[in-house]
C-alpha cells in the first residue's frame, strides 16, 4: 500500500515538472523533460488508481499540487508565504496522513 | 459563458479520472478519452481563466474535481463512505481550495 501511496507523490511532483514546463519551456530539451513529465505523471497515476480510490488519489495528486507550487515559489522565484498558508498546508498534510492510516486500514484483508 | 466554462473543465478533469480508472483496468481506449477529457478540461480552464480571477478559478476546478471523483469512486467502484474517510477529504479539499485562492 505504502508503495502506491508514493507513486501518487511522485506523480505530483513530475505533474510540476510537466506544468512549469508548459509554462517556461523554449529549447527541445526543456520540452522533451516537459513531455516525460506528463507520460510518467500520467502513467503512475494510472498504475496508483488500480489499488488506491480515485477520489483518494485524486484529492491527493491535488492537494500535493498545490503544496508544491507553493514550495517552488518560495525556493526559485523568492515568493513569500504568509503564516496562514502554513496553517493550510498542515492542514493539508494532516489530512493526507489520516487518509494513509485509513486506507492501509481498510485493505488489511487483502494486502 | 466563462462560468459554464469553468464548471465544464472541473466536470471534464472528472471524466478524465474516470478514464485513468477505466485504463488501469485494462481498457485501452480509455487512453484516448483521458487525454481528450483532460486536454479539453486544460483549454476549458484557460478560457475561463481570461475573465475568472486565477485563485478563485483554480480553486472551483479543483474543488469539482475532488467532490466529483470521490463521488464517482463511491458510486461506481463502491469506494468507503466512512465518515473518517470523508472527513479527510474533506479537509484536504478545504485546504487545497484555500491554498488556491490565498494564491
Amino acid at each position: 500500500m505504502t508503495k502506491e501511496w508514493l507513486k501518487v507523490v511522485v506523480a505530483s511532483i513530475f505533474e510540476m515538472v510537466w506544468v512549469s514546463g508548459l509554462a517556461h519551456a523554449s529549447t527541445p530539451l526543456e520540452w522533451f523533460f516537459t513531455a516525460i513529465g506528463v507520460v510518467v505523471s500520467f502513467y503512475l497515476l494510472t498504475s496508483s488508481v488500480k489499488h488506491l480510490p480515485i477520489g483518494t488519489v485524486y484529492a491527493v495528486f491535488a492537494g500535493l499540487g498545490s503544496v508544491g507550487s507553493i514550495i517552488v515559489g518560495a525556493v526559485f522565484f523568492n515568493e513569500s508565504v504568509s503564516l496562514l498558508k502554513l496553517v493550510f498546508m498542515g492542514t493539508l498534510i494532516l489530512g493526507i496522513l489520516g487518509l494513509k492510516l485509513i486506507e492501509t486500514d481498510t485493505s488489511k484483508g487483502d494486502k | 459563458m466563462h462560468w459554464l466554462a469553468l464548471v465544464a473543465a472541473g466536470l471534464m478533469e472528472v471524466i478524465g479520472v474516470w478514464n485513468i480508472k477505466r485504463l488501469s483496468e485494462g481498457n485501452k481506449g480509455a487512453l484516448l478519452f483521458a487525454f481528450f477529457t483532460m486536454g479539453s478540461s486544460l483549454l476549458l480552464l484557460s478560457y475561463a481563466l481570461q475573465t475568472i480571477p486565477m485563485g478563485t478559478g483554480y480553486a472551483i476546478w479543483t474543488g469539482i474535481g475532488t467532490v466529483g471523483t470521490a463521488i464517482v469512486g463511491i458510486i461506481l467502484y463502491k469506494d468507503s463512505t466512512d465518515v473518517k474517510r470523508l472527513a479527510c477529504i474533506g479537509l484536504i479539499l478545504a485546504s487545497t481550495m484555500a491554498l488556491k485562492i490565498l494564491g
